[in-house]
C-alpha cells in the first residue's frame, strides 16, 4: 500500500513536547471539540485535532514544519472546553517551542535556553564577554572601562564606553539575524511541504513577489492584534502583548535613532528629557515594564493554563530590560552615578541576552509565527 | 354466608375487624377491595384462605361513571337497561366466591435429607470469592477445581487490571491473598483435581458424584441422544422403542439419571464459577492477520504467558519485542466487531498488555488498534491511566492486513484517528481473543435431569450461562444453580468478586427456602407445588419436555417424578398436561374454570342487545400490574372484559378457552410478556409456549365453526400501562364487528 504513511513515533518527541508544557497531550481522546472551539482555526483541515494526535503519537515531522502550530495564539479557548484536560492550547505552545529548538543553530544552544538549569551559564556568558574584551582593551590601552570614572554629572558611558557596547552588540544583532535567517529557511521550506502534504494549499511553487504582498497584508492584522482579539478565553493578555510588542517597536526605534545619532551625527548623550526621542523612550519603556507585569499577573491569575519555564523566560527578560532600563535613567537622573551603571551593566546583560537568545527562545516567534501567518494569507487557504 | 363491610379495610380497625371474624372461626374470606398487588402483606392471615377482588383498581379506578355513568333511577325502571360497570363488579365477585370454593390452604414441601452444603464449581477468582461469602455466612462450603491448584486463570497473570480506587494502573495480582484466605478458613474445604460425574436429585438435597478429570465412572451422567441418532439410515425418526434402544447403547455403561449413587455426597445448592478458556481462534479465518502462519502473531492468551516468565520476545527467535501491536478487532473495513467473546475485559486487556512492553523497554512502543475501546465504569480511570504512558498509542482503525517484513512484521491499518491508512513496523502482533465461557464446551455441572445434563439452549446467550439478565441475572434454567463470574459474560476480577457475593446469597436464599418448603424465586416465599393424579397420566411426557426448569423426571414407562424443590411453581406442566391432572393446592384447572363459569353471560333472553362478554387471561407478572397501574392511572378500558390473573401464560391451559367459549363468551384474549431476544418471561417461556397452544386451538374453532380470529395474544411489558386499554378496547371492537358468540344462550 503506497498511500500508507509509515508510523514510527518518536518518544523523545513526546517527551520533549511534555517538558515544554504540554504534559497533558496524551490525555486527549480525539473528540475534536477543541478545533470547534477554536475561534481562529481555518475551516479547511482545522487545527488543534490533527495536532493533538499527531503529538501524542509522536509524529514530530508532521509538527516540526507545521504552519497551524503559529496560527494558535493560546488563547485557551480549546483548553477551557476540552473534556478531558488535555490542554490543546499549552500543547500547540510546546510545540511551537520545541519548533524553535529545532530550527536553532546551534540547537544545543537552543537546549540550554530552555532549561533553567542553564539559565547561569547563559547569563555569565554576557558578563564574561563585557568583563573579559573590557580589561582586554585596558591592557593594550584602550580604556573602555572605567570603574571608578570622576565628575559631577556622569553617565552610563562613562563607565562603559558606548564603543564597547556597540562592538559587542552589533556583532550579537547580525549574529542573530543570521541564525534566524537560516532557521526560517529549513523552516519554510517545511511549511511549504506540510502544507502540500495535507492539502492545506494549492500552490505548488511560492512566488517570492506574492508573499512578500502577503506579508504586507498581515502587518495590520498583527499591529492591531486582530486575530489575538478573535480569542475568548485570554482575552485580556491582548492588552499585554500589545503594550510590551509597543514598547519593543518604540525602543528598537529609539536606540536606532541614538544609534544614528552618536555615529552619524556625533552628537553625544546622555539627551535631553524635553527630547521627542527620549519621550518616545520614556514612554516605550514605561509600556514594556506595565506590559511585563501585566503579563506577570495574567500569568499567575491564570489556572487553566500551564506556564513553563519557556514561558516565564520571556516575561522575566522583558521585566528586566524594562525594570534595568528605566532604573538605570531614574538613578542617573537622581545622581547615584556607580548604583545606576551598576544596573546599566545589567540591562546591558538583558539585551545582550534578548539580541543573542532570540532566535533560541520563545520570543522567536515574532519571526515564525509573522512567517506562518503570511504564508498562511499567501496560501489562500480558507 | 355473612357478608360484611368495612370503609377502610388496610387500616388498623379494618384489620381487626378482620382478624375477631377469624378468630370467631372464619377460615375463608373474600375481600372485595384493592388489587392483591397492594397490602398482601396486611391481608395475609396464615390458615385461612383468602381471595381478594380487585374492585379498585380493576373496576372502580379503571371504568370511571365520567366514562362509565351509572343508571339513572328511570332508566332502571326499564329492565332492558343495564349498569356495565355494576355487571363487572358483580361477576368478579362472584368468580372470587367460587375460587376460594376450588383451592385449598397449602402445605409445604419439606425434603427428607436436605443439606446446607453449598459445592462451588471452579476455583478460580469467582469460585473462591463466592465460597467465602458463603463461609462468612456460617455455610460448609466445598469448593471443586479441576486443575492442581486454586487460582484459575487469576493466577497466570503477571499482573491485572485494578479492583480497587484510584484504579488508574496495573496492580499485582490479587488472588494470592484469596487461596490464603480459602485455605485459611474451616468451612471451607478444597478438591482439587475433580470434576463432577453427575448432579442428582434437587435443590437441598443434590447427590454429587466426583472424580478425576477424564476418570469414567458408572455414574457419569447420561448424554440425551444426539440428532442425528433419532433417525435412522433413510433419515426418518425412530419410534419410541428403537430411540431408547440408541439412547441406552449411547450411553452404554452409564446409570440412569433416576439411579442415586449411594456413595454420592449431599449438597444443598451449587454455585457454578467454571469459568472460561480463552479463546484459540481456532474457529474463524484470521489468515489476514498472519494468525497461524506468522510466529510472531500470537493470542492475548500466549502474551500473557510470554510476560508471566519474563521480558517479552518473539517467539520466533526469541529476541527483544519492542514494537507490539494489538489487534482488537479482526472485520476489516467490513465489520467492526471485535473477536468473539471479546468484551470490555479483552479491551482492558489490551491495555495493561501494552503497558507490559512499557515495563519490559524503556524504548518499547505498544500499538492498540480497535473498534471499540470499551471501559465501562471506573475502568475509564484505568484507561486515562495507561494513555498517559508516552509509549502506547492508540486509535480506532481497521486492520487489513499483517505481512512479513524481514524480519518483523508490518500492520496495515485504514480509517484511523489520523486521518489515513497508516503503516506500522512490528515484531510482535497480539490479537484480542475472547474468553470463552466453559460452558460452551462442556455442561460442566453433568446434572442427572431427563432434560439433559447443561441448561437448555434457549439460543440467546451465545453459550454462556443462561440467565435472564434483566431481571435474575444468577439464576440460570435450573434452580439452585447459580452462575456467576465470566461463564455468565467476560467479567474483570473486579466484576467477578462481586458477581460471586451476588450467587452466593442466591445459594443462601435457595437454602433458606428449601428448607421451609417454598419456593425460592420468582414465586419466593410460595409453598405450593404441582400436584399429579398419575391414576389418569398417560406417558405423554409433555409435561417434562415444556418445563422450563426441568423439573420433572419421567421413568422408563414415561410417567414424571415430580422434583419440588427444582419447581418455580410456574404452572407450565399443568398448562401443557392434555389430560389435565396437574394443578396446585391454590390454582388448577377447577378453580380458574369455575371462576370462568362464574362470568354471567348475558343472552338475547335477557336483553334486547346484550353486552359482549370477554376473558382476558392475563399473566401477573408484567401484565396484571400494568393493568393495575392503567387503573391507577384512571385509563379506562370496556367493562365488558373479565380479567383473570395466571401465573403465567405458559400455565395456560386451552381448557379454560373452550369452557369460554362453550358458555357463550365473545371472545379470549392473553396478555404475556415479550418474548425473543430479551424477552421478559419469569419462567423463560412462557408467551412462547402459550403462543403454540394457541395456533393448535385455532383449529379446534374452525372445526366448532367459530372464527380464530375470537382468540388472541397480547405481548405488553409492564410499565407498557398506557397502552393495555387501547390493546383490549381493539381487541373488544374486533370481537363486536364479528358479532355475538353463536353459541350464546345454549
Amino acid at each position: 500500500m503506497a498511500d500508507s504513511y509509515m508510523v514510527d513515533p518518536d518518544v523523545g518527541f513526546i517527551e520533549e513536547v511534555s517538558r515544554l508544557g504540554g504534559a497533558d497531550v496524551k490525555k486527549c481522546f480525539q473528540c475534536a471539540t477543541c478545533s470547534v472551539a477554536c475561534p481562529i482555526s481555518p475551516d479547511t483541515k482545522p487545527f488543534p485535532r490533527k495536532e493533538m494526535i499527531a503529538a501524542s503519537w509522536g509524529l514530530k515531522d508532521r509538527l516540526i514544519g507545521n504552519g497551524d502550530v503559529w496560527l494558535c495564539h493560546n488563547c485557551g479557548d480549546c483548553s477551557t472546553l476540552c473534556p478531558r484536560g488535555a490542554q490543546p492550547g499549552d500543547v500547540l505552545a510546546a510545540i511551537r517551542a520545541a519548533t524553535v529548538i529545532e530550527y536553532a543553530t546551534p540547537k544545543s544552544l537552543a537546549k540550554m535556553v530552555s532549561d533553567p538549569k542553564k539559565l547561569p551559564i547563559l547569563l555569565a556568558i554576557p558578563a564574561a564577554i563585557f568583563l573579559v574584551l573590557g580589561m582586554l582593551l585596558k591592557i593594550v590601552g584602550i580604556d573602555w572601562l572605567n570603574l571608578n570614572p570622576t565628575g559631577d554629572h556622569l553617565w552610563q558611558a562613562d563607565y562603559i564606553s558606548n564603543y564597547l557596547v556597540d562592538i559587542i552588540m552589533i556583532p550579537t544583532f547580525l549574529g542573530a539575524v543570521t541564525v534566524f535567517a537560516l532557521g526560517l529557511k529549513r523552516f519554510f521550506v517545511d511549511m511549504h511541504a506540510n502544507a502540500l502534504a495535507e492539502g492545506k494549499t494549492d500552490k505548488e511553487k511560492v512566488d517570492p513577489a506574492e508573499f512578500v504582498q502577503a506579508l504586507i497584508k498581515i502587518v495590520p492584522t498583527i499591529m492591531t492584534h486582530r486575530k489575538f482579539n478573535e480569542c475568548g478565553e485570554n482575552n485580556e493578555r491582548t492588552t499585554a502583548h500589545m503594550m510590551v510588542l509597543f514598547g519593543f517597536i518604540g525602543l528598537f526605534v529609539v536606540t536606532n535613532c541614538f544609534f544614528a545619532a552618536e555615529w552619524v551625527f556625533h552628537i553625544e548623550g546622555p539627551y535631553q528629557q524635553i527630547n521627542p526621542i527620549k519621550w518616545l523612550g520614556n514612554v516605550a519603556g514605561i509600556s514594556l515594564v506595565l506590559g511585563g507585569l501585566l503579563l506577570l499577573k495574567n500569568r499567575l491569575a491564570k489556572k487553566d493554563q500551564i506556564s513553563s519555564y519557556w514561558d516565564w523566560y520571556l516575561v522575566g527578560l522583558v521585566l528586566t530590560l524594562g525594570v534595568t532600563g528605566m532604573l538605570t535613567e531614574m538613578l542617573r537622573l537622581g545622581g547615584m552615578y556607580d548604583l545606576s551603571a551598576f544596573i546599566y551593566f545589567i540591562h546591558l546583560l538583558s539585551v545582550w541576552v534578548l539580541f543573542a537568545y532570540t532566535p533560541f527562545s520563545k520570543l522567536a516567534h515574532i519571526v515564525y509565527r509573522t512567517v506562518a501567518m503570511a504564508y498562511q494569507e499567501y496560501s489562500g487557504r480558507k | 354466608m355473612p357478608v360484611k363491610t368495612h370503609p377502610f379495610l388496610c387500616g388498623k380497625e379494618g384489620v381487626e375487624f378482620l382478624k375477631k371474624d377469624i378468630a370467631g372461626g372464619t377460615n375463608t374470606m373474600v375481600l372485595a377491595a384493592c388489587s392483591r398487588r397492594v397490602n398482601f402483606d396486611i391481608f395475609r392471615f396464615d390458615g385461612c384462605i383468602v381471595d381478594r377482588v380487585n374492585l379498585r383498581e380493576g373496576v372502580v379506578w379503571s371504568h370511571p361513571r365520567s366514562e362509565f355513568p351509572a343508571l339513572t333511577e328511570e332508566e332502571k325502571e326499564d329492565e332492558d337497561n343495564f349498569d356495565r360497570v355494576q355487571m363487572m363488579a358483580e361477576d368478579y365477585i362472584r368468580m372470587g366466591m367460587i375460587r376460594v370454593e376450588k383451592v385449598d390452604l397449602p402445605e409445604p414441601y419439606k425434603l427428607e435429607n436436605l443439606s446446607r452444603r453449598i459445592l462451588v464449581l471452579g476455583g478460580g477468582i469467582t469460585g473462591m470469592s463466592a465460597a467465602l461469602d458463603a463461609a462468612k455466612a456460617d455455610f460448609d462450603v466445598t469448593i471443586i477445581e479441576k486443575t492442581v491448584a486454586l487460582g484459575g486463570y487469576a493466577a497466570q497473570v503477571r499482573s491485572q487490571i485494578p479492583v480497587s480506587a484510584p484504579y488508574d494502573a496495573l496492580i499485582s495480582p490479587v488472588v494470592a491473598k484469596k487461596i490464603a484466605e480459602v485455605e485459611a478458613n474451616p468451612n471451607i474445604a478444597v478438591k482439587t483435581e475433580t470434576e463432577v460425574a453427575r448432579i442428582a436429585g434437587q435443590p437441598g438435597e443434590f447427590t454429587v458424584t466426583f472424580k478425576k478429570p477424564g476418570e469414567k465412572l458408572p455414574f457419569d451422567v447420561p448424554f440425551p441422544l444426539p440428532d442425528e441418532m433419532m433417525v435412522d439410515e433413510n433419515g426418518k425418526e425412530l419410534d419410541v422403542e428403537k430411540q431408547r434402544e440408541a439412547y441406552l447403547a449411547y450411553n452404554e455403561g452409564k446409570n440412569d439419571i433416576l439411579q442415586l449413587d449411594p456413595e454420592g455426597e449431599l449438597f444443598g445448592a451449587v454455585i457454578l464459577a467454571a469459568g472460561w478458556r480463552p479463546d484459540d481462534l481456532s474457529e474463524g479465518d484470521y489468515s489476514h492477520l498472519g494468525y497461524g502462519e506468522l510466529p510472531d502473531v500470537i493470542t492475548n492468551h500466549q502474551f500473557e504467558e510470554l510476560a508471566k516468565v519474563g521480558k517479552i520476545i518473539r517467539p520466533s527467535d526469541g529476541k527483544e519485542a519492542k514494537s507490539v501491536v494489538f489487534v482488537q478487532s479482526p472485520g476489516k473495513n467490513e465489520s467492526d466487531e471485535d473477536f468473539a467473546y471479546a468484551g470490555a475485559v479483552t479491551s482492558m486487556v489490551s491495555l495493561k498488555q501494552a503497558k507490559y512492553v512499557r515495563e519490559d523497554y524503556a524504548d518499547g512502543k505498544a500499538f492498540i488498534f480497535y473498534q471499540h475501546m470499551r471501559t465501562p465504569g471506573f475502568s475509564e480511570l484505568f484507561y486515562k491511566g495507561l494513555q498517559q504512558d508516552p509509549g502506547i498509542f492508540m486509535t480506532k482503525g481497521a486492520v487489513m492486513g499483517v505481512s512479513k517484513n524481514g524480519n518483523g512484521m508490518i500492520v496495515d491499518v485504514e480509517n484511523t484517528l489520523l486521518g489515513e491508512k497508516l503503516q506500522v513496523k512490528a515484531d510482535l502482533v497480539v490479537l484480542g481473543a475472547g474468553m470463552v465461557p466453559v460452558t460452551k464446551d462442556d455442561p460442566v455441572v453433568n446434572l442427572a435431569y431427563r432434560q439433559g445434563p447443561g441448561f437448555r439452549d434457549i439460543d440467546l446467550f451465545n453459550g454462556y450461562v443462561d440467565s435472564n439478565f434483566i431481571c435474575f441475572p444468577y439464576e440460570t434454567q435450573r434452580t439452585g444453580i447459580y452462575a456467576a463470574g465470566a461463564i455468565r459474560r467476560s467479567m474483570t476480577m473486579e466484576e467477578s468478586m462481586d458477581d460471586a457475593s451476588g450467587a452466593a446469597l442466591k445459594a443462601i436464599q435457595c437454602l433458606e427456602s428449601v428448607n421451609r418448603g417454598v419456593s425460592v424465586h420468582p414465586r419466593s416465599g410460595d409453598m405450593t407445588f404441582p400436584d399429579f393424579f398419575f391414576q389418569r397420566c398417560t406417558q405423554c411426557k409433555r409435561c417434562t419436555e415444556e418445563c422450563p426448569f426441568g423439573a420433572l423426571d419421567d421413568d422408563e414407562k414415561g410417567t414424571p417424578k415430580p422434583n419440588p424443590t427444582r419447581c418455580r411453581r410456574c404452572g407450565t406442566c399443568m398448562g401443557a398436561c392434555p389430560e389435565r391432572i396437574i394443578g396446585f393446592a391454590d390454582y388448577n384447572i377447577d378453580s380458574i374454570g369455575s371462576m370462568v363459569k362464574a362470568v354471567n353471560v348475558p343472552s338475547e333472553d335477557d336483553y334486547t342487545e346484550p353486552p359482549m362478554r370477554i376473558l382476558g387471561l392475563v399473566c401477573e407478572n408484567d401484565a396484571y400490574p400494568a393493568l393495575d397501574m392503567a387503573g391507577l392511572n384512571r385509563l379506562g378500558y370496556s367493562a365488558d372484559v373479565r380479567i383473570i390473573p395466571i401465573r403465567c401464560l405458559g400455565s395456560m391451559n386451552v381448557i379454560w378457552i373452550k369452557d369460554a367459549l362453550s358458555q357463550g363468551m365473545d371472545g379470549v384474549f392473553l396478555l404475556g410478556c415479550k418474548h425473543g431476544d430479551d424477552y421478559q418471561c419469569h419462567f423463560v417461556k412462557g408467551s412462547e409456549l402459550a403462543d403454540i397452544r394457541m395456533k393448535k386451538i385455532g383449529d379446534a374453532l374452525s372445526s366448532l365453526a367459530l372464527e380464530s380470529e375470537r382468540v388472541a395474544q397480547f405481548e405488553v411489558a409492564i410499565d407498557d400501562y398506557d397502552k393495555v386499554p387501547q390493546i383490549i378496547n381493539e381487541f373488544v371492537e374486533s370481537i363486536e364487528a364479528l358479532g355475538p358468540n353463536p353459541f350464546k344462550g345454549f
